[in-house]
């Protein structure tokens, strides 16, 4: 059952359909095709957040405000082919280590500026330097300040430590908006991007309001006349917003608190696979989960069908003890493992385990995770590891996240796997949970970073994967879908797996 | 009375002090990192660091009190933390809508709940006080996410009389603002009903039992007067000391009222800047809520006095 939805998705996302046509709603509707019209206002909740200022944003509610106003050089689209929007090409030379972008010419910025190469360079090197506070610095870790220049202008040039295949994926982390070379903060008070909208008001905690950008570069988009951008303070309001009609769409939802929604008739699911998954992280360094054995049993305690079944309704891809999520082009194929009770006592036992081992198990308040730690306390006791749960608010949690002997993390979806693979499991990372280290891993991490051919990197990824099922720094259960529900006037409001939001094209009836 | 007044006023300076000292002894042991907070878990340490340096937040709290203090005194109510905006502007607005908020359900619920308890008083064990005792019971156990979800799936899902989120549009006339913050007000009357009405009832018992009412009915006094001049006044007198120190709850307190109806009022802004560790926003909230409740309580020790003579001329002096 498992395999045939694999095997679904992947030949939808392979024709380049699974994006387009299940995230617009034109797939029920093929046969009455209608004409987009200009107009209209669309109402979208977003999660509570509160930091605005691009450079340094977190929340995917303060990311979606953002994404309206200001713009990136590509837009990596659902079945991950990169889009142009304010690059029109790119290429790379030295064997992926250089990288020349080209620019739309004629963009101009919401104050009437023209965008240019200095806005780029000016974008990056903000976002890069050293204690820019962004995420974006720490994904982006293979770049310096000074080695992103101009090259006339309309072209931007990235020269990086290292060879990165994927490296136009990265100037679509969020972070990376291209925002005036004189941006000196204060968003909220300067917000001039380039984007199909124009913030007119931002209130804190409660929501923006956006009109219409009528000097778009792509004409005639977008088909809007405004946006109100919402922040709800949890999902249940969001939910009774969308049962009242008073929001249009949300941006993000997870599988529990939106039930409601699936019975209701204006109301339509817009479902995404995705590499988003928790990592049941075990610290390697330190007893009893430095030996493999250990964690191998751990893994082998989940019953991750069930935990599919009764977390996410089913809406899920099951993981392998890897990041590498069917969505990908590299897509591996491991045996699965599966939950096997008797190899796993016997692993304990070898491992001197005979009677299991008391542990705490960290958890942070967020969407699923705290009933996933429930299942796996249930499913380790039968194992004999007595788990007592730490389920902790996320600010605490995430202080200590990469310090806890076993902890269960949310790794939102990247747009490459590399992405994963360097953040989580290279030797010495920040955010290598388990403390983890595989010099054969890390040799294989690099040919893979730069490698350009997709049989070699298919090649590289299953070796990859195979590293971390065998060595198991992280159990990895499934990767789970995005839901976004929107009501049924709107139209052309695509899905997105890392629940970005883009409304260039969509419009309402 | 006035100098009373006066005193009183003075204590509420007192108050104030003690609750900010209060509130930054506390925020020091809450736990999280405000920069790891703003930056979010994926920012990198020395960035984290380097904000918080930026914010003052490795100074000594006393040297960080007293800086805010001096702020405060001044009419600068400093800068939050995490929403990086003026506080006093944006504590303000978030306050006057709870005020908006807790008029309503007061003017609701004082009329209704008194009304209910002195009718149940005059008849107790009768029918109407039956009805009453055991509906408001029930209505006040519910905890006020059931009570608010209720009211938002029979009047505002399915009969569609008010919207369910609490909207005050700003060009709206008085009407347009009552309708639009009728629900999350009936929540609040529905929560605080039982108690009051309790309140009064057994109050209107007790008075009703007293020895001035029966002499003033032996006296010949008609029966509407022996309720109003003898047994209301006091009656009411524990009611209006319970209603002083609900008011500061239903100005300050509703996280969850405000978060179910999207209201955005001054209890939501406190609890994230709770949550967030944002002390100079958790501060600025704070007073403002204290001075209400110290302010309620003044009024109804104020109300109290003019109901009740004795008390009236212990103040006098």
């Amino acid at each position: 059952m498992e395999t045939i939805d694999r095997r679904r998705r992947r030949i939808m996302q392979s024709l380049g359909i699974a994006g387009a046509a299940t995230a617009t709603g034109t797939w029920p509707m093929m046969g009455r095709a209608q004409n987009p019209s200009h107009g209209g206002l669309l109402r979208v909740a977003l999660p509570l957040a509160d930091n605005l200022e691009p450079v340094t944003m977190s929340g995917g509610g303060t990311i979606a405000i953002v994404q309206q106003v200001a713009e990136y050089l590509v837009w990596a689209e659902d079945d991950l082919s990169l889009r142009p929007v304010l690059a029109t090409e790119w290429s790379s030379e030295q064997g992926a280590r250089v990288w020349n972008f080209t620019l739309r010419q004629g963009v101009r910025f919401h104050d009437g500026r023209e965008m240019t190469s200095a806005d780029v360079v000016a974008s990056f090197q903000r976002m890069v330097q050293p204690d820019s506070g962004s995420a974006g610095a720490a994904q982006l870790d293979f770049l310096q300040p000074q080695n992103v220049t101009a090259d006339g202008p309309y072209g931007v040039r990235f020269e990086l430590d290292r060879p990165v295949g994927a490296f136009p994926y990265y100037t679509h982390i969020y972070n990376a908006v291209i925002l005036p070379a004189d941006y000196a903060g204060d968003f909220a008070n300067n917000p001039v991007g380039t984007g199909p909208f124009k913030l007119d008001e931002f209130r804190p905690q409660e929501g923006a309001r956006l009109s219409r950008n009528n000097d778009y570069w792509n004409d005639p988009l977008p088909y809007l006349d405004a946006l109100e951008l919402d922040f709800y303070d949890g999902s249940q309001p969001q939910v009774i917003a969308m049962q009242g009609g008073e929001a249009d769409a949300m941006l993000s939802a997870g599988y529990i608190d939106i039930r409601p929604l699936f019975e209701q008739d204006n109301v339509r699911m817009v479902n995404q696979p995705t590499s988003t998954h928790a990592q049941v992280t075990m610290r390697t360094d330190q007893p009893p989960f430095n030996d493999v054995r250990v964690r191998q049993a751990v893994a082998l305690a989940v019953d991750r069908v069930n935990a599919m079944d009764t977390l996410l309704g089913g809406n899920a891809t099951i993981g392998n003890d890897h990041p590498i999520a069917p969505i990908y082009p590299v897509d591996v194929s491991l045996t699965q493992r599966e939950q096997d009770l008797e190899q796993a006592r016997g692993l304990l036992a070898e491992a001197g385990y005979d009677d299991g081992f008391p542990i705490d198990l960290h958890v942070g308040r967020l969407a699923e995770l705290p009933q996933y730690a429930e299942m796996l306390q249930q499913m380790l006791s039968q194992i004999g590891i007595r788990v007592s749960l730490k389920v902790e608010p996320l600010n605490v949690y995430y202080g200590h996240w990469t310090d806890v002997k076993f902890g269960v993390t949310d790794w939102a979806s990247r747009a490459t796997p590399g992405q994963f693979l360097n953040a989580a499991f290279r030797g010495g990372v920040d955010w290598n949970a388990p403390k983890w280290t595989n010099d054969r891993f890390d040799q294989l991490l690099d040919a893979f970073e730069s490698e350009a051919d997709l049989a070699e990197r298919k090649r590289l990824a299953e070796a990859l994967a195979a590293i971390l099922q065998d060595e198991v720094p992280a159990v990895i259960g499934y990767f789970k879908d995005a839901f976004r529900p929107v009501n049924t006037r709107v139209r052309d409001l695509p899905g997105n797996m890392s629940n970005f939001l883009d409304l260039t094209r969509t419009w309402v009836t | 009375m006035l100098r009373y007044t006066l005193r009183r006023l003075g204590m509420l300076g007192v108050t104030l002090l003690v609750a900010s000292v209060l509130i930054f002894l506390i925020t020091a042991v809450l736990p999280g990192d405000i920069g790891r907070i703003i930056l979010g878990p994926f920012a990198e340490e020395s960035a984290v660091r380097a904000l918080n340096e930026s914010l003052g937040l490795n100074d000594p709290l006393v040297w960080r009190y007293f800086d805010w203090i001096a702020g405060v005194l001044q009419g600068d109510w400093g800068q939050s933390m995490s929403l990086n905006t003026p506080v006093l502007p944006l504590a303000l607005e978030r306050f006057s809508r709870s005020l908006a908020l807790a008029a309503l359900a007061v003017a609701m619920l004082l009329p209704l709940a008194i009304g209910a308890g002195v009718a149940a008083g005059r008849r107790p064990g009768g029918p109407l006080d039956r009805v009453l005792s055991v509906v408001g019971l029930g209505l006040g156990a519910m905890p006020e996410f059931v009570t608010g979800v209720l009211l938002i799936v029979v009047l505002g899902l399915g009969l569609d009389w008010f919207p369910v989120q609490a909207t005050t549009p700003a060009d709206g006339s008085v009407w347009a603002v009552i309708h639009g913050l009728m629900l999350p007000a009936l929540c609040l009357v529905l929560l605080l009903f039982a108690y009051l009405f309790r309140m009064t009832r057994s109050g209107m018992l007790s008075a009703l039992e007293a020895d001035y009412t029966r002499t003033a009915r032996l006296k010949g006094l008609p029966e509407r007067l022996v309720l109003r001049r003898h047994v209301l006044r006091n009656a009411l007198l524990p009611t209006v000391t319970v209603m002083g120190a609900q008011l500061g709850w239903l100005v300050g307190g509703l996280v969850v009222v405000e978060s179910l109806f999207r209201y955005p009022g001054i209890g939501s802004l406190l609890h994230n800047a709770a949550t967030n560790k944002d002390i100079p926003l958790l501060a600025g909230c704070t007073l403002l809520v204290t001075a209400v409740f110290s302010l309620a309580n003044l009024a109804a020790d104020l109300v109290y006095a003019l109901l009740n003579p004795r008390v009236r001329d212990a103040l006098a002096d």
